[in-house]
């Protein structure tokens, strides 16, 4: 595909010259991205075809189920959305606290399709928005590309890179229906916007740019990573000296109009000017009022010693703003760097202060598989694509240089920022290849090189850094090295038939490995398990949608339902059942009071229980098919995410055995026996074994001969597969006994004779 | 140390004195001794059999620690400067003893009976005796350990633990000395970089503005970023681990680990790809002779393909299941 | 919770003949029908009072507590049998189950027969406690019939029971003095809350075994004083009753009409009063006394429109009233109202707690935002009307209006009603220009929207300055 591109623009074709060929060029242009769009969509089915049109994962049915909330109850009360379904008994605050981007978009396509006389489920558009907004980031990245680079097939070639790239996939896949579905595209665009203003200096493009950053501040948390690059971008170009009114105007007006666009979001509401994650912005904004300023001036009146002072003047009142700044941070009047944002910077923070951020998985630091995994060969065009930015420096090359290095540092500390790093991948690999296509597909003999290429060279020499030819001009070359020589072009076909042949092989080798990638790793929606039986068939394992169901149909509408809170969202969604805690973990302490339930005695735990008025408690098991992720594996996080709270009461040490190893079998610590989800992971659970031979799949040891005992709950369900148990909270006993006794009661051993007490006799008094 | 010899002339009298003495005067002879010492009193074996021994009507905190070098304990002697401001700091803090806490360290070399008799395998350990009479006395004397695993080294932790134990006693506020030497140094520096760089503006400037320099800097930082550095940063992997025969092994298994000099090679390998590409785009149609651009680009094509194949082989290594590869390797 | 309603759907059925709110059928056990004639006036009484009687003996082998898994009686009532056990219709557990299922138990025991360890462990459940030998008895030197005891002192001649306190309704005061022959002492466990005593030994008696003549019985005594308790009632979290009669003897028609003396000069023989205690015994246990109903709960917003409402009683029956929304917003005015009414043992009658006591309203989540006591407004024929009016507290979430309103000797009182408070909403807060603090800021976009506007002005009707172009030039390189 991208090779046809690019050979739509060799000038073999003399077909393609003069007007005609622009329009053909266009025509072949607008047919080959419709085609990578189509491409990008197809690519992301996988899930729908092998599975079903089902929403996946965590948060995912959370928008799902608030999305529904959107369509039934008509914006302003999802706006005043007070949610008492979630976070029993406090509730949540949703319509404030969520970013309302992604339901209201579904929303509205919802209407729009409803006007049309299309009556399509709202699922289906949910399912659907993601890979629907793939195309459109494949076309933003054409756009962006194109911008960046005079190649005519970098921007196509990028499009299909973006398309299908596993990097984007991963997050948006049908059914991955989460914020990032849409963010990604606004990401994008925004910065293509931003770099049509800085290049033409309109009001308008600095508005439009504004107005997609506010639509980016209503779909997803990261657009903190906008807010701070822009700003860098504006300070690197002032510091090399490239101030201009057109950037100033830029700036200014996405400043201004942004930030006001962003404040209009409940959940943002006043931390653009209140926390430290914006303060760039701001500071910025300062800045280029006083750098114009002194533009301004200086162009009135060329006075050495008046442009020194004014020069001085600018450091000084920057260097006080900075300082106020920083007092005010001190103070308090300006909120600190948000716990997850901090936790970029300060690598160690996240796991000290914040255990519930360190838990999450896709908050772990990425390995370089990863990295391959993702992005397969653009990982290594990548920084050739950077490097070519240097050639002829200009504003947006120099936007593409930062964006490159910070990406890359934040895609390396947190893997689902991988998100961010793979359009800038996408942008500068494609730089990097057209580079080289258009370089070898060049059909005449060198003696006139080819268009493009001369112009680069040219700019090249004509811009760059000019300030410093009075000085040491000679010791150091002001362009890069590998560009001294004059372009020549290749002379051998050999040489260009090679190079191309083994292009294109790469380039089918990505589309396969991205196939293979998307089909592979990331289409499962992880409600429902695929599985390989020995001869090769696949065994759907749908346990969590059988334990939902059961919990929907089984049990009073308002039920409360206790688990860990990475099942909170698909409880609310599946089971319509009220829940403690779910995956928005605004409130710590409300999870470390679950955690605690989870991690105590019986004894400690019921009282909690009881108060929060828990009916049912749910917790997911791997031992019997060696599903890994289970509670017991999560155990952990809970046990010292309760700590973080008790720290006297639930204790990390006590759950690791002497020689400090984490174990379930017999050597596990009383305190790990006598846990409420040790007792209720494997409660009955060797009945299903011979005696004795009870086995853990996933701790792959041998458990206890003797099962744990219950007697403030009782087994309510247990899944197919035991993935899902659930358990009933017993009332308080009729008689007014502890459980333990009325248990024992109930066996028919009796209890000690009471006539014959020991010790001091208590009086009753009434 | 001079406190030390003090302590160790006085030491019999104190004992000798607390023999005889109701506990009263024990806490109250220990209390001045702690006060006169500014810090914790430096006990051993006899001292901590009585002092800790009941009926008590005061609390006592014992630090078991070997601070000796060849005990190599880094935690014992990071913790003890810190231990020493708590325990000066507390004593300050309720000079007459309302609290009614005690402050002391055990050494090893001290203590070596009482480390035997509580059968301590590491140290520091850090016990708390609450007391067995008095208002807020706990039923048995039994003391309450201080659980070190968690890496503390720094005094606050200690504080709000005490303060959780003892809650109905005064907590003195643990106030960090600012350091000034630091903060001078610091201040320092900074104006001594700013004159520099006023001086020698003329001079680093075009350095600074230099092309290459940037592009150097930023791709390497790309490269170690993209290359998994920040994981071995943040997961403190092992540089290279052997294999079970002897040998080396470069490339750790499975997917989500992985060594130091692994990242080392696949950023060089990176490295390599996108030098050999820039050099076919950019260098390669620079060159003036037919003969030598036709070597070179076979040249480039060939480290390009090699490269890749090796890298895809490695990732085979990495994840098993992967079906793609290419020629030679 | 449950157990309980139906309890009193069973009841309202029985409720044609029957007094108790319950239901009508009693199973009566004992050993040998001779023992029956003993008891005669007490079946009448019974009997007139609306009860089948069903007399069984634990031997029986069709004798069954349930039928189908449901009870088969709504009352037991078990006479001393000599048998160590009740035999296997009787076990503990069963008695237990009967008891869970909401049914009730009269309990008579005597140290003549002595009492089953059976007997003795099902007590252990509820927190009872017997003395550990099987015929020891509580004597008194003080308080004993001189005509019948005058040896043995162990014919207890007791005052009327009351209440220590007058925060507890009174149930069972007779006019007269009550005889206890050969009473059991029980002790009562201070932890439960589902005990209290009916009627206590006097602070002189004390338990006695008079089968071991080593004396070292009264070395240490199982106990005495007050702290022997001869009947005592159990009522447990569903307010099934369970009564332990001391001695079964003091129901026994020769007691009923017998006359007794106190020692002591001057004291002349009076009637006992053992008929009318024993009537009242067997109705409170057999839930014809002391059975409170909640008639009907509503809460409604009392602001705007509906604020009136509250002073006028009838509001509960309004059209255009919002009842029992099931969402408030913070700081909302609230009116409260709960209708108790309590069985007189023919039909409901408006409840009236005891002098020193109220019904209470909890507004909780977690833990109580509110706690109130409840007013008795106004009255229906058959129903307190309790009304509280109050302000939601500052703070959004699930909170509940909870009644649990649980007294010795009354069924418990246990509503939940679940309201969910919200947040203000967007439009509910006061609009910008009602402050008078954000005043000079809107007065700020004004100033900048004209100032704007003529600069616009200004700027298209004045001469253009020279082009920027060469501006930005010089600014470019320098």
């Amino acid at each position: 595909m991208a090779v046809t591109a690019t050979n739509s623009d060799s000038p073999t074709s003399i077909f393609f010259k003069g007007e005609t060929g622009r329009n053909t060029r266009g025509l072949l242009r607008l047919i080959i991205l419709c085609t990578i769009a189509a491409a990008a969509v197809a690519s992301r089915l996988f899930s729908v075809i092998r599975f079903e049109s089902i929403i996946h994962e965590f948060d995912p049915w959370f928008n799902f189920r608030a999305t529904k909330y959107l369509i039934q109850h008509g914006f302003y009360n999802f706006w005043d959305w007070f949610d008492d379904r979630t976070w029993h008994p406090l509730g949540r605050v949703t319509g404030g606290t969520l970013y309302p981007g992604l339901m209201v978009t579904s929303g509205a396509i919802y209407h729009f399709l409803r006007f049309l006389t299309l009556p399509v489920d709202i699922r289906n558009i949910c399912v659907l928005l993601a890979p629907a907004f793939s195309g459109l980031t494949a076309f933003a990245t054409y756009l962006l590309t194109s911008e960046m680079s005079d190649s005519p097939s970098a921007g196509l070639l990028a499009a299909c890179f973006m398309g299908i790239t596993p990097g984007y996939i991963s997050r948006s896949v049908a059914g991955s229906y989460d914020n990032e579905a849409i963010a990604i595209f606004l990401l994008v665009f925004t910065f293509y916007l931003w770099i049509k203003a800085v290049k033409v200096g309109s009001v308008m493009w600095g508005g439009l740019t504004a107005l997609f950053y506010g639509y980016m501040v209503s779909a997803w948390g990261g657009y903190v990573f906008i807010t701070n690059l822009i700003p860098l971008h504006a300070f690197v170009l002032i510091c090399m000296g490239r101030f201009s009114p057109r950037l100033y105007v830029s700036y200014t007006t996405w400043y201004a109009l942004g930030t006001l666009a962003s404040m209009q979001i409940p959940f943002v509401g006043f931390l653009p000017i209140r926390s430290s994650d914006h303060m760039s912005a701001l500071g910025i904004f300062g800045l280029i009022q006083l750098v114009g300023f002194t533009e301004y001036i200086r162009a009135q009146l060329p006075s050495k010693q008046f442009q020194t002072l004014l020069r001085a003047m600018v450091l000084i009142v920057f260097g006080v703003a900075f300082g106020g700044l920083v007092l005010l941070t001190v103070s308090g009047t300006i909120a600190p760097w948000s716990g997850r944002f901090y936790s970029l910077w300060d690598t160690g923070y996240a796991k000290i202060h914040i255990p519930i951020i360190a838990s999450v998985s896709e908050h772990q630091p990425t390995a370089w598989p990863a990295f391959f995994f993702d992005l397969n060969m653009l990982i290594w065009l990548f920084p050739a694509g950077v490097y070519m930015c240097f050639r002829n420096l200009r504003d947006e090359q120099v936007f593409v240089v930062i964006y490159a290095v910070l990406s890359s540092y934040f895609a390396g500390v947190m893997v689902r920022l991988m998100l961010t790093l793979t359009p800038i991948v996408c942008v500068a690999a494609a730089m990097a290849l057209s580079q080289i296509l258009d370089t070898f597909l060049v059909a005449e003999a060198p003696a006139e090189p080819s268009g493009d290429a001369t112009k680069a060279n040219g700019s090249a020499s004509s811009n760059g850094s000019a300030n410093i030819k009075d000085k040491l001009n000679s010791a150091i070359p002001e362009s890069l090295r590998s560009t001294k020589a004059p372009l020549v072009g290749i002379y051998s076909y050999l040489s260009k038939s090679l190079t191309a042949g083994a292009v294109t092989a790469y380039l089918l080798l990505f589309v396969l490995h991205c196939t293979w990638v998307t089909s592979n790793a990331y289409s499962s929606p992880s409600v429902v398990l695929a599985s390989r039986l020995p001869d090769g068939s696949q065994h759907i394992i749908d346990d969590y949608r059988e334990a939902y169901y059961w919990l929907r149909q089984n049990t009073k509408q308002d039920a409360k339902v206790m688990s860990w809170w990475d099942y909170g969202y698909q409880i609310g969604g599946m089971a319509d059942r009220p829940t403690l805690v779910d995956n928005n973990t605004w409130n710590n302490t409300h999870i470390a009071t679950v955690g605690k339930a989870m991690s105590s005695r019986e004894e400690v735990s019921y009282p909690i229980m009881r108060q929060h008025e828990v009916d049912y408690v749910l917790v997911v098991f791997g031992g019997l098919l060696g599903y890994s992720g289970d509670d017991i594996n999560k155990f952990l996080w809970m046990v010292r995410i309760a700590e973080g709270i008790w720290p006297d009461e639930v204790k990390e040490r006590d759950f690791f055995t002497a020689r400090g190893e984490y174990r379930v079998d017999d050597e596990a610590t009383p305190t790990m026996k006598n846990s409420l989800m040790y007792k209720m992971s494997y409660y009955n659970y060797n009945s299903l074994f011979p005696a004795g031979q009870a086995q853990d799949r996933v701790r792959g040891s041998k458990l206890p001969a003797t099962g744990p005992e219950l007697s403030t709950l009782e087994e309510a369900f247990t899944s197919e597969n035991w993935i899902i148990r659930i358990y009933k909270v017993k009332d308080l006993d009729n008689l007014g006994r502890t459980h333990q006794e009325a248990g024992a009661f109930g066996k028919g051993n009796k209890r000690k004779k009471g006539g014959k007490r020991r010790g001091a006799r208590v009086l009753r008094v009434d | 140390m001079k406190v030390l010899q003090a302590l160790t002339a006085l030491l019999p009298l104190g004992v000798f004195g607390a023999k005889k003495a109701a506990t009263g005067d024990r806490f109250q002879t220990y209390h001045s001794k702690q006060l006169s010492a500014g810090g914790p009193v430096k006990i051993d074996d006899k001292i901590y059999a009585e002092l800790t021994k009941g009926p008590r009507d005061y609390s006592i905190t014992v630090l078991l620690t070997a601070l000796e070098a060849r005990f190599g304990c880094n935690l014992c002697n990071e913790f003890q400067p810190e231990w020493e401001m708590l325990g000066k700091q507390w004593a300050k803090g309720d000079r007459n003893a309302e609290g009614r806490l005690l402050f002391t360290t055990l050494d090893f070399l001290d203590g070596k009976n009482t480390f035997q008799s509580l059968q301590m395998q590491t140290a520091p350990v850090l016990l708390l005796f609450p007391p067995t009479t008095g208002p807020n006395a706990k039923p048995d004397g039994a003391p309450v350990r201080f659980d070190f695993s968690s890496g503390t080294n720094k005094a606050e932790p200690i504080h709000s633990w005490l303060s959780r134990q003892l809650p109905s006693i005064p907590h003195p506020q643990f106030v960090r000395p600012i350091n000034f030497l630091k903060i001078g140094v610091a201040i320092t520096a900074v104006l001594g970089f700013i004159t520099f760089a006023t001086v020698a503006a003329p001079y680093i400037l075009p350095v600074i503005q230099n092309r290459n320099l940037w592009a150097a800097v930023s791709l390497i930082a790309v490269l170690l970023f993209t290359s998994g550095h920040m994981f071995n940063h943040i997961r403190k992997v092992p540089y290279v681990s052997g294999d079970g025969k002897g040998g080396v092994s470069y490339f750790a298994g499975g997917f989500q680990n992985q060594f130091g000099l692994e990242t080392q090679i696949v950023a060089a390998m990176y490295g390599v790809l996108s030098f050999a590409t820039i050099s076919l785009a950019l260098k390669v149609p620079r060159m003036a002779d037919a003969r030598t651009q036709q070597i070179a680009v076979f040249v480039w094509g060939g480290v390009i393909l090699g490269m890749y194949s090796f890298l895809l082989s490695v990732f085979r290594i990495k994840n098993g299941g992967y079906p793609f590869w290419l020629p030679p390797f | 919770m449950r157990l309980r309603v139906l309890g009193l759907l069973v009841g309202l059925l029985g409720l044609v003949s029957a007094l108790s709110a319950q239901g009508n059928k009693l199973l009566v056990v004992l050993e040998e029908e001779a023992d029956k004639s003993r008891y005669s006036q007490f079946w009448s009484s019974l009997s007139d009072r609306g009860f089948q009687l069903t007399y069984r003996s634990p031997k029986d082998t069709g004798l069954s507590l349930f039928q189908h898994g449901v009870p088969a009686y709504s009352h037991l009532l078990l006479l001393p049998t000599k048998a160590k056990g009740l035999g296997p219709a009787l076990t503990p557990n069963l008695i237990v189950d009967f008891v869970n299922a909401g049914s009730n138990v009269l309990l008579t025991l005597s140290s003549e027969v002595g009492i089953p360890s059976a007997i003795s462990s099902l007590l252990l459940e509820l927190d009872i406690t017997l003395p550990a030998d099987r015929n020891s008895l509580v004597v008194d030197h003080f308080n004993y019939d001189t005509k019948t005891a005058a040896e043995d002192h162990d014919i207890l001649l007791l005052p009327s029971p009351k209440q220590a306190n007058n925060a507890i309704k009174d149930y069972f005061s007779v006019d007269s003095l009550v005889a206890f022959p050969h009473a059991v002492g029980q002790v009562l466990g201070n932890a439960s809350p589902l005990l209290s005593s009916i009627l206590k030994a006097p602070s002189t008696a004390y338990t006695y075994n008079p089968k071991d003549d080593s004396g070292d019985s009264l070395e240490d005594v199982f106990a005495s004083g007050n702290q022997i308790t001869l009947v005592s009632a159990f009522q447990a979290r569903n307010s099934a009753r369970f009564t332990v009669v001391g001695s079964a003897e003091a129901l026994e028609d020769k007691w009923f009409d017998a006359a007794v003396q106190v020692p002591g000069a001057g004291k002349k023989s009076e009637k006992t009063g053992n008929k009318a205690f024993a009537e009242k015994v067997s109705a409170w246990t057999f839930k014809e006394a002391g059975v409170l109903k909640v008639e009907s709960v509503s809460h409604y917003l009392n602001e705007g429109p509906q604020s009136t409402l509250t002073n006028s009683s009838s509001a509960l029956g309004q059209a255009n009233v919002d009842l029992n929304p099931t969402i408030y917003r913070i700081k909302n005015s609230v009116h409260y109202a709960i209708a108790l009414s309590e069985w007189s043992g023919t039909h409901w009658t408006p409840f009236t707690p005891a002098a020193a006591d109220s019904v209470q309203l909890e507004f909780s989540m977690l833990s109580p935002f509110h706690r109130l006591n409840l007013i008795p407004s106004s009255q229906t024929p058959t129903a307190t009307i309790f009304t509280s009016t109050f302000t939601l507290p500052d703070q959004h979430g699930i909170f509940n209006f909870f009644v649990e309103y649980r007294r010795p000797f009354l069924t418990n009182v246990e509503e939940k009603r679940t309201v969910t408070v919200r947040h203000f909403a967007h439009d509910e807060w006061p609009r910008s220009f009602v402050i008078s603090g954000a005043w000079p800021w809107i007065g700020g976009i004004w100033v900048t929207v004209a100032g704007w506007v003529a600069f616009v002005v200004v700027w298209l009707y004045s001469k253009p300055a020279q082009p920027k172009g060469d501006l930005k030039a010089q600014g470019f390189r320098r």
